[in-house]
């Protein structure tokens, strides 16, 4: 156990502020935890020191940087990004770029010691020239369509200019792929529980996925420990993509690119504002991120990318036993 | 409910007095497990389609016939996969079920002959620095094919593919699924790391685009990467001169102009390719010759002389030199293309 005091969480209402709160609340009795979201989530722990604070709002790193002074917090995980894309780019933008840099400037006001944030593989960007395994050196080449990512790769080059800036906090940056299990829920599972399922014609590449147990025992030990740097967090091992969805059970529309790209083009706009290579695109090309220097970290995975796939649809009753 | 035959078959035993002491109606017995039997046997073929259990007197069934085909043909014939993959997409149940067409390329329709295999180490890693030929990844497939076939290890090398081929649709997964791996110096790194046989090719696509008149000369290897890794990785690197290759795919022409309309590096006129559509794509049947050469020992040298450039460019042009020899040979050796 660590010299950490109090452990601040912004993005409660999301899956990692959230899940973490929780695994913190239950496996850390001594420490103060402070949770930050716009407004309050249902049914929070009694422990839990909660401040509404709106990061879209101008003024929002004064106040965050009150709250994290009166509180005399050490450490903050940074996980307040949208889950699914909206329709509205410009609030995403306002809430995942702009709210960062409020982080930022709240922390480095407030003299935090640590500063984790939560950001994500998709941010290499599926691309035909990249290696089978991208390692965290590699150059963030988000997709241009996908805006909530192309958000997380602008967060993390502003915040590499930050950390040059401020050498007195220790900055973990955690890439998690896919994240697979039986509680978590965004855009991509949404995709992959629909009865059919569009995928490109032609296509198979190979997929990653990590399960949220994982995913949440790394974030915990970069929260509670001090592991400066960038660390993916994956899950061991590869499948095609065909395979995942033929063990789902799932019916394949396959489609060339020009088809489903003009058929996805309205529906995709009324719901996420991106057009659909932003998403297709990381169904097309390899986009597999080594996690070999976050196995040695926070230790190896417990499940492979094929359990925690199977730990996803089962839990959704879409294996098709046969 | 009994089978009446059974029951007539078999002739009533008098009740046998068992070792306790009590009576035990043997002839009971035995109908009431063959009753069983006969429940669990009925049981269990309900349980399965009638495809499963398909007797040779019984009639083609259309139904299963149709569905499996419509399968096949939903998933492009890779329905067949195991899903297990290695971590670079290599599928061994994709693999089984393609060697006999490997095979059948290597014995019968390219007649591979292979010279010096004892020059490769025992056990991986090893660097295998080939010509390349043609513009599909044959001489890749037949390079791993061989050693696979020869090597005493018995393990299947990885090759590398072009860049363009990587994002060709149809044609990718494949590759993947037979061992073909996008050439990159990241790849073949931990390619080697993981101590495998990794066959690289680094003419690249300089190499693929000779035109027919300047086959088997070989172009500039790269900027020295391959030393380079070989160098740093401190592994033995192997000289493979493959003739017969670069006959496979004789380009007449190639258009660069109408390639940026695909996004192709180039656009090769072949005299199958663009007249006879994707059966362009079938290679001629010429005789190879795939010829490995002494080690290039290379673990004299520290992982410091990887910065030396002047070094890596002579080093980088021995190998070529090398390379180069050994197809001048197997030119020489050869009667005809084809036989």
């Amino acid at each position: 156990m660590s010299d950490v005091g109090a452990i601040a969480v912004t993005g409660l209402g999301g899956f990692i502020g959230r899940s973490i709160v929780d695994r913190l609340v239950a496996d850390s009795p001594g420490l103060r935890i402070v949770g930050i979201d716009h407004r309050r989530p249902f049914r929070l722990d009694e422990r839990v020191r909660f401040h509404a604070v709106d990061l879209t709002d101008p003024t929002a790193d004064v106040r965050l940087a009150e709250v994290l002074h009166k509180e005399r917090v050490d450490v903050l995980l940074h996980a307040a990004f949208r889950s699914a894309p909206r329709a509205n780019l410009d609030l995403d933008h306002e809430l995942e770029t702009i709210g960062s840099i409020h982080v930022m400037n709240a922390c480095a006001a407030a003299k935090i010691h640590r500063l984790v944030v939560a950001s994500t593989t998709m941010a290499y960007g599926p691309w035909p020239d990249n290696p089978n395994f991208l390692s965290e050196s590699h150059p963030l080449r988000a997709h241009p369509d996908a805006h909530n990512v192309c958000n997380r790769a602008q967060m993390e080059a502003l915040l590499g200019d930050w950390k040059v800036r401020h050498p007195d906090t220790e900055v973990t940056v955690l890439r998690t792929c896919w994240i697979a299990g039986p509680v978590h829920q965004d855009a991509v599972s949404r995709y992959f529980a629909r009865p059919v399922v569009p995928t490109l014609m032609g296509y198979d590449p190979l997929m990653q996925f990590v399960h949220e147990e994982d995913c949440l025992a790394a974030f915990e030990r970069a929260v509670l420990e001090s592991h400066p740097g960038i660390f993916n967090v994956v899950g061991s091992g590869v499948l095609p993509l065909s395979t995942l969805l033929r063990q789902a059970g799932k019916r394949i529309l396959a489609l060339p690119s020009p088809i489903l790209y003009r058929m996805a083009y309205y529906p995709s706009q009324g719901q996420t504002g991106d057009s659909p290579a932003g998403f297709y695109d990381y169904l097309r090309y390899l986009w597999v991120a080594d996690g070999r220097r976050g196995f040695d970290v926070f230790g190896e995975p417990l499940y492979t990318t094929r359990e925690a796939w199977m730990s996803f649809i089962s839990e959704r009753r879409m294996r098709r036993y046969r | 409910m009994a089978d009446p035959r059974s029951r007539a078959r078999s002739h009533r035993r008098p009740p046998k007095e068992s070792f306790l002491g009590e009576t035990i109606d043997v002839e009971a017995t035995v109908e009431e497990l063959r009753d069983a039997l006969e429940g669990l046997r009925v049981e269990i073929r309900s349980r399965f389609p009638r495809s499963a259990v398909r007797r040779s007197d019984e009639v083609v069934d259309w139904e299963s016939l149709y569905s499996a085909v419509r399968r096949r043909l939903g998933t492009f014939g890779m329905s067949e996969r195991s899903g297990e993959v290695d971590e670079f997409g290599m599928d061994e149940v994709v693999l089984r079920r393609a060697r006999p067409l490997l095979d059948l390329l290597y014995d019968h329709y390219f007649r591979v002959e292979l010279h010096g295999i004892d020059h490769l180490p025992d056990t991986g890693p090893c660097l295998l620095v080939a010509n390349r030929s043609g513009l599909l990844p044959y001489d890749g497939l037949m390079i791993s094919h061989a050693v696979e076939r020869h090597h005493p290890l018995h393990e299947r090398p990885r090759f590398a593919v072009a860049d363009w081929l990587v994002t060709l649709p149809f044609v990718q997964p494949y590759l993947a699924r037979l061992g073909g791996v996008r050439s990159c110096r990241e790849n073949a790194q931990r390619l080697l790391e993981s101590k495998c046989f990794a066959v690289v090719f680094p003419e690249g696509v300089k190499g693929a685009a000779k035109v027919f008149r300047d086959r088997y000369q070989l172009q500039r290897f790269g900027r020295g990467g391959v030393v380079r890794l070989a160098i740093e990785m401190g592994v033995p690197l192997v000289p493979v001169g493959v003739v017969g290759g670069e006959e496979v795919h004789p380009i007449l022409f190639k258009s660069t102009t109408a390639a940026r309309l695909f996004g192709l590096p180039f656009l090769p006129i072949t005299p199958t390719f663009p007249l006879m559509g994707p059966l362009g794509a079938l290679p001629l049947p010429s005789k190879w010759v795939i010829r490995l050469g002494e080690p290039v020992a290379l673990d004299y040298l520290d992982a410091e002389a990887s910065s030396d450039e002047l070094l890596i460019a002579r080093l980088n042009e021995n190998v070529r030199t090398d390379i180069q020899v050994l197809i001048d040979r197997g030119l020489r050796d050869r009667e005809s293309v084809w036989s």
